[in-house]
């Protein structure tokens, strides 16, 4: 059941995300009803459904209607394997960036399972791609995961290391 | 684009039908990542040249005799490894601080089938002697104890006490006489589910003390999470509730998580719930473990600070209007210097640095340093804990009561932190980390911090499942001792014996109830100046870990021979300077009275 709910929140999020009507070209960090009208309340990932960190979520709309999705999830019920390697959710309705490598559109996990590298994962847990994060040591107020602009896209944030997502 | 989005739900919705479904996962805290130690951190660290500080004074004394209970040595519930808080405190007014200490229980008595263990209260006869009176004073609980909290709600210039349990708790009405009676049905404060750290505070000025009370994690006994020894059982799977890949027991993640309360003292005495009001109320039940009402901004109005179990901290400004503003997130408080939540358990408030401002050291799980947050003015807070020395040393321990203490008289607030793991797998792996733990103390030297070493078969190089702590000057010779509550064990009671020829003083404060300040004084400043240096102590109610510490303030003076100003900050929000003709005592200061 908390299964179909979840994958009934990540079906919502996209439709809608999909057929939000802003017309914009640049990236806009949602905030407030527009963030949580988007994301889901919970993710699969290899084998289990985990209730997403609410306060630990962040999107962004590129464009009028294209938008990214990322959370913390609670992982404490994995393994110490997975648990290593996975920390959240990455869902995009379109082909994106990260840090310039592509990554089609589509829900995945992710982690930091390499020391100062992002990596995104299929919902088997298969490491798709990895790319290096930078450190923002001027960045004041860091928080477990959170989006902020960038001239190229915006920043996807886990405390103070950070990648870069860009439309394609 | 919409081809796309649907090949991606289909993709979704195909692998949930291939994926063996598990039931939802429970358990885990939030720590940093699993440290590597070739050997224990935790136990056996002593230094042959390190002073002696403490004497375990413990079995001179009938706390010898307590036992705490909580549950069974296996810990496959949460409830079973987070009890019990400790209070020092003089509840007869003799003028010699006297301990309580909280005991837990077990399932069996919770279901009526044993007899509940039994809170204490010993009075303090002088000399290190003390006498057993809980029968006297009607303060065993005999419920599943966590937390005391002393303030003396209604003004009588007796301390009352509130337990904070699993369950039912408890408001116990210090009648004068050596008793106790327990009001909190009657009065409104019968807190039902899991009560932790609980504070007094008088958040809205009207010199009654309210009462907040964390809760922490909503357990229903007769649909208990699995534990443990569930895990090869069928329909559990293989990961459930694990440590570094051993199973443990499970939360506080993954379980529903328990609101906080706000208790509203009225005119007439009774209590009203107003948390949800007040903006309190923790709606995203964080799980809840210590609190102290606090001035963060030094306006006249008590803030209020609550430390949360894996989630993050709230730091909670007091508008004035009956309502807070949480700015834990912009304060910097919520989080560690790197954005991290961490598993919050104890409280210790204190101006560490001497700058006038209130700091805090909050202590965590095992993989994770304990945290200090200096208060930078305007609002914001900076985790310093790795710059002052507190940081790498703390790692491997899981800390639980922790108190700003001077334990050598020298102006500067020195730290004592308590340990132990919750989980008794940790004898059985090599984590770096065990089961007991050995205490942590740590002297300040303007500022910075470096560990006292425990002097081998001295009482700092004993392990303790240790969990509540309470700072006092039991013997009145001016270096403040401290009692330890110890889970599933007797507690600790430390004399200081630190060899220090440094003055000190002692102020209990006495507030005007006719100035709308409470007469036990909880919100008031005091500020104490010696030659350049200005060192500032506030009267607080909770903190440290379900525990309370005694609520004189103790300044040490170092080798200075005289107070040159000392100012009171009275909860009113008024001001006064006295003289202090005399050191190395305890003076009585009274609200507009003087001594």
């Amino acid at each position: 059941m908390k299964r179909s709910l979840t994958l009934f929140s990540i079906m919502v999020a996209l439709f809608f995300a999909a057929g939000s009507a802003a017309a914009q070209d640049g990236a806009t960090i949602l905030t407030g009803a527009d963030l949580t009208r988007v994301v889901p309340n919970s993710f699969y990932f290899q084998g289990l459904s985990a209730p997403t960190q609410m306060r630990n979520t962040a999107a962004a709309r590129f464009g009028k209607d294209r938008y990214v999705i990322s959370g913390l999830v609670d992982t404490s019920g994995y393994s110490a394997d997975v648990r290593a390697k996975y920390v959240g959710f990455l869902i995009t309705d379109s082909a994106i960036k990260l840090n310039g490598e592509s990554l089609p559109a589509g829900a995945y996990g992710f982690g930091f399972a390499n020391e100062g590298k992002l990596t995104v994962m299929d919902l088997g847990g298969k490491d798709l791609l990895s790319v290096p994060v930078t450190n923002d040591k001027a960045l004041r107020r860091p928080r477990p995961l959170m989006m902020s602009s960038d001239p190229n896209g915006v920043r996807l944030y886990n405390g103070k290391d950070f990648v870069v997502i860009a439309a394609q | 684009m919409r081809h796309k989005l649907v090949v991606s739900v289909l993709l979704v919705w195909l692998l949930s039908f291939v994926s063996s479904a598990q039931t939802p996962p429970q358990g885990g805290v939030s720590t940093g990542p699993a440290a590597t130690y070739t050997s224990r951190r935790t136990v056996g660290i002593t230094d042959p040249n390190a002073p002696v500080v403490f004497e375990d004074v413990t079995d001179k004394t009938p706390l010898a005799n307590f036992r705490h209970r909580s549950g069974e040595a296996a810990k496959d519930f949460i409830f079973e490894t987070t009890s019990g808080g400790a209070a020092i405190f003089d509840y007869d007014g003799d003028g010699r601080p006297d301990i309580y200490l909280v005991n837990g229980s077990t399932n069996a008595a919770l279901r009526g089938k044993e007899k509940a263990p039994r809170a204490a209260l010993y009075r303090n006869l002088g000399n290190w002697k003390f006498e057993d009176v809980t029968d006297k004073a009607g303060v065993a609980n005999e419920r599943f104890g966590f937390s005391v909290a002393v303030g003396d709600y209604n003004n009588d210039g007796r301390p009352d006490m509130f337990v904070g349990n699993f369950g039912v708790s408890r408001l116990y009405r210090n009648n004068g006489d050596g008793t106790f009676t327990d009001v909190a049905e009657k009065l409104g404060v019968a807190r039902k589910g899991w009560s932790t750290g609980a504070s007094w505070g008088d958040y809205d000025g009207d010199g009654r003390l309210d009462l907040f009370v964390p809760g922490y994690v909503q357990i229903d006994l007769n649909h208990l999470p699995p534990s443990p020894s569930d895990v090869n059982k069928a329909g559990v799977g293989q990961n459930f509730c694990q440590f570094r890949g051993v199973p443990v027991m499970c939360g506080p993640r993954g379980l529903p998580g328990e609101g906080d309360t706000l208790y509203h003292q009225k005119a007439d005495g009774t209590f009203e719930d107003v948390s949800v009001k007040a903006g309190v109320n923790d709606p995203e039940k964080y799980y809840g473990f210590s609190s102290a009402f606090v001035h963060v901004d030094d306006d006249k109005l008590l803030d209020l600070i609550v430390v949360n179990d894996s989630t993050p901290k709230q730091l909670y400004m007091n508008k004035g209007d009956g309502t807070f503003e949480d700015i834990g997130y912009p304060s910097g408080v919520a989080l560690n210097e790197n954005g991290r939540e961490q598993a919050g358990m104890g409280l210790a408030v204190g101006d560490y640095d001497n700058d006038g401002r209130i700091d805090f050291h909050i202590t965590n799980f095992s993989d994770d340093s304990n945290v200090l947050y200096h208060n930078d003015g305007d609002r914001n807070f900076t985790d310093i804990t790795f710059q002052v020395g507190l940081g790498e040393v703390s790692i491997p321990f899981l800390g639980w009561g922790t108190s700003f203490i001077d334990y050598d008289n020298d102006g500067w607030l020195d730290l004592f932190v308590v340990n132990g793991h919750v989980y008794p797998a940790a004898d059985a792996h090599q984590w770096g980390t065990s089961y007991a733990q050995q205490a942590l103390l740590f002297r300040n030297v303007k500022g910075k911090f470096e560990r006292v070493g425990a002097p081998p078969g001295n009482a700092l190089a004993n392990a303790w499942s240790g969990r509540g702590l309470a700072v006092g000057d039991l013997d009145g010779d001016g270096r403040l001792d401290l009692v330890i509550n110890n889970l599933d064990a007797k507690p600790v009671v430390l004399r200081n014996i630190a060899a220090t020829s440094g003055h000190w003083l002692g102020l209990k404060l006495i507030g005007d109830v006719a100035k709308k300040s409470p007469r036990d004084a909880i919100g008031s400043v005091a500020y104490l100046t010696t030659g350049n240096l200005r060192q500032r102590q506030d009267v607080v109610s909770g903190a440290v870990y379900c525990s309370q510490n005694d609520m004189t303030l103790h300044f040490g003076l170092g080798a200075a021979t005289k107070v040159d100003k000392l100012e009171i900050k009275w909860p009113d929000g008024s001001v006064e300077t006295f003289d202090v003709p005399a050191i190395d005592r305890v003076v009585t200061i009274t609200q507009g009275k003087g001594h």
